[in-house]
């Protein structure tokens, strides 16, 4: 998969570039705020907290998958195999988890544990055997998906009670989940100044120049394909949480959506470009959409056509943000 | 012929994937003798040349240095159509294949136009247009069940035979064939590599880069749309979804065939081989009472160690 040749950075991308309106950053948040105000528009009653707490949990396991997907196509990557690791963790989970307890507890850690490791089967692959991504995790993903159908053949299982309580409702008033996405929020921009991050980035901008600047790519790479396998795995267990049952299919519709949310949220496939937060931005924005398609009474068989269009359309728009941004530069 | 030998003495990838492919068979035909009977070799054989055709375009394309995710719907759209055009008789053949065809090649020509003059990466393009057709047909249909049951025609295409030998594996030999031939011996086919080894080079040796991508993603879009015709002529009709195994199978295939993902090397005899190596794992799981998930585990591990064997070779070289 060669993309076309992307303008090199003209200043270092490690850090974020502070204090700089980049219009290509604001595309995602923009078009998210935009999806708001046209849902709002056609239905005054919907936006209200009780919404928000249910598109944000319907959107969350998309999230945990999105954080670490994007960490993968930051470096130029991709994760295919997140479709496999999210259905042996939903396919576990939903049949070892019990009535709870301990046996909770040691699953939970299990899970974690398989999707890191299964993440850094993936990252020896592709850094240290030097296997194309795309290729490499499709063929994980394969492995992974019939180790998932081994554990479940059919859906199935169950969700703990106790599991179940503690994940959703309130703390202070405020939905869990969405305390949840703000803690995300908030470690990410934590984790986007530390020299793992500045690492990821720079290998994505140009492998090679990171190299000579001392990075150890090998290393950072085989952390972050371990950080996708994690987040997949988390991913998992909070669809079993969500649909309190498991099925041994359950991750493949996360492959896709994953990257096309994270290109949504202004990242290029290419690496050195986008951001867990124009993710998750990118995630609501594919949940939206459906809605507002839903209630503009257009069948929402369609539904899939716009997501499509959307893909296409917000690459467009990068492509013709960055061009403003080059003249502007250039002038 | 002659000129063949080289390419094939260079090609250990694609003699390995054979032998691989010969080496389930002998297995299987020990443990089960009827595994290797004709009548059950020619019903592989034609499972095998659906993955064939689609993974014939994404042969082209991944030469390139692309990649066709569009495929699934592509075939399915193919295939819905040619229920609903046909309403299961041969009149309306005439001019509903061509139509198929044509809107394939426009399908194939908006992915290489959004790549090539939008500079939009195959992956997106490919993905997007995948949701599109998905979301029109889904649509269209609402769900169900669309169109009537294949048309004589396209059935005897799919299952007939003409003196015992099955029509569908003569047009897969057949472009066997041609597509050797274009890859080997034709400009298009030293394009197609040229660009897959380094786009900018190409152009400046004199190439159209641009034609020869938009062509390439057109190609795949019109074998994905053959094979949609021809599932549906061996299935008797068409549902929503009966594309969706032939994204993982063409690529699949062609990595276990040699090919590269990044473009520029493998060639579609070892595609063919990548088919056969397919259809067999499916076809051996029976035998020694595998389950199911044992299929995608070897399938995964089978690429796996296929494209570490080619990525070897390509560092001895």
């Amino acid at each position: 998969m060669i993309s076309p040749p992307e303008q090199l950075p003209t200043e270092p991308q490690g850090r974020p570039r502070r204090r700089k309106f980049n219009l290509q950053r604001v595309v995602p948040y923009a078009l998210l705020l935009l999806l708001i105000v046209a849902l709002a528009a056609t239905q005054p009653s919907l936006i209200k907290l009780s919404w928000i707490e249910r598109k944000t949990d319907s959107t969350m396991t998309l999230v945990f998958v999105i954080i670490g997907q994007t960490l993968v196509i930051l470096t130029g990557g991709i994760d295919l195999s997140v479709g496999g690791v999210i259905s042996v963790s939903n396919s576990l989970a939903a049949t070892h988890f019990g009535s709870g307890g301990p046996e909770m507890l040691l699953w939970t850690a299990i899970i974690l544990s398989f999707g890191t490791l299964a993440g850094l089967v993936n990252g020896y692959i592709v850094a240290r055997l030097r296997v194309q991504p795309f290729i490499a995790t499709l063929a994980t993903w394969s492995i992974w998906g019939g180790l998932a159908l081994a554990i479940l053949p059919t859906d199935g299982g169950s969700v703990p009670d106790s599991l179940f309580k503690a994940a959703t409702g309130n703390i202070a008033g405020i939905p869990k989940s969405i305390l949840a996405l703000l803690l995300i929020v908030i470690l990410w921009l934590i984790f986007r100044r530390t020299r793992l991050a500045t690492q990821i980035f720079a290998i994505g901008s140009s492998e090679k120049a990171a190299y000579l600047s001392g990075a150890s790519v090998v290393r950072v790479k085989m952390i972050v394909y371990a950080m996708s396998g994690f987040f997949a795995a988390l991913a998992g267990i909070n669809r079993t949480i969500q649909l309190t049952s498991g099925s041994p299919v359950a991750g493949n519709p996360f492959i896709l959506s994953s990257v096309a949310a994270v290109v949504i949220g202004g990242a290029a496939l290419s690496g050195g470009r986008g951001g867990a937060l124009g993710g998750i931005a990118g995630a609501f924005i594919l949940t939206l959409i459906s809605d507002l398609i839903f209630f503009l009474g257009i069948s929402s068989y369609y539904s899939v056509i716009f997501q499509g269009l959307l893909l296409i359309a917000s690459v467009t728009l990068y492509s013709i943000a960055a061009l403003i941004q080059r003249r502007r530069r250039a002038a | 012929m002659s000129a063949l030998r080289p390419f094939f003495l260079r090609s250990r990838v694609i003699l390995a994937s054979y032998g691989l492919a010969l080496v389930m068979l002998v297995v299987a035909t020990l443990f089960r003798p009827s595994f290797g009977s004709i009548e059950h070799l020619r019903t592989l054989a034609i499972d095998a040349s659906i993955i064939g055709f689609v993974a014939l375009g994404q042969t082209f394309v991944i030469l390139t240095g692309g990649i066709d995710l569009s495929i699934p719907w592509t075939l399915n759209s193919a295939a819905i159509l040619l229920t609903l055009l046909t309403g299961g008789k041969d009149d309306a053949l005439i001019w509903a294949v061509p139509l198929i065809l044509s809107m394939a090649a426009l399908i194939g020509f908006i992915n290489g136009a959004g790549i090539t003059l939008l500079g939009i990466s195959p992956v997106i393009m490919t993905l997007g247009m995948n949701a599109i057709l998905q979301g029109a047909l889904v649509g269209y249909t609402s769900g169900g069940r669309p169109g009537s049951t294949a048309p004589p025609a396209i059935s005897f295409l799919a299952q007939g035979s003409i003196g015992g030998i099955p029509v569908d594996l003569i047009l897969w030999v057949v472009i066997i064939i041609g597509a050797t031939l274009i890859l080997s011996y034709t400009t298009l086919g030293r394009s197609i590599y040229a660009i897959g080894n380094n786009a900018l080079a190409a152009r400046f040796s004199g190439i159209d880069v641009r034609r020869v991508r938009i062509f390439v993603y057109m190609f795949s879009a019109v074998t994905a749309a053959l094979a949609g015709i021809i599932l549906t002529g061996r299935i008797g009709r068409s549902y929503l979804g009966m594309g969706d195994l032939y994204l993982f199978a063409s690529v699949a295939a062609v990595a276990i065939g040699g090919g590269s993902i990044l473009g520029g090397s493998g060639h579609y005899l070892g595609t063919v081989a990548g088919t056969f190596v397919l259809t067999l794992v499916a076809g051996l799981l029976p035998i020694f009472n595998l389950p199911a998930s044992t299929q995608q585990i070897l399938y995964g591990v089978i690429v796996l160690g296929m494209v570490l064997l080619a990525r070897g070779r390509a560092a001895e070289r």
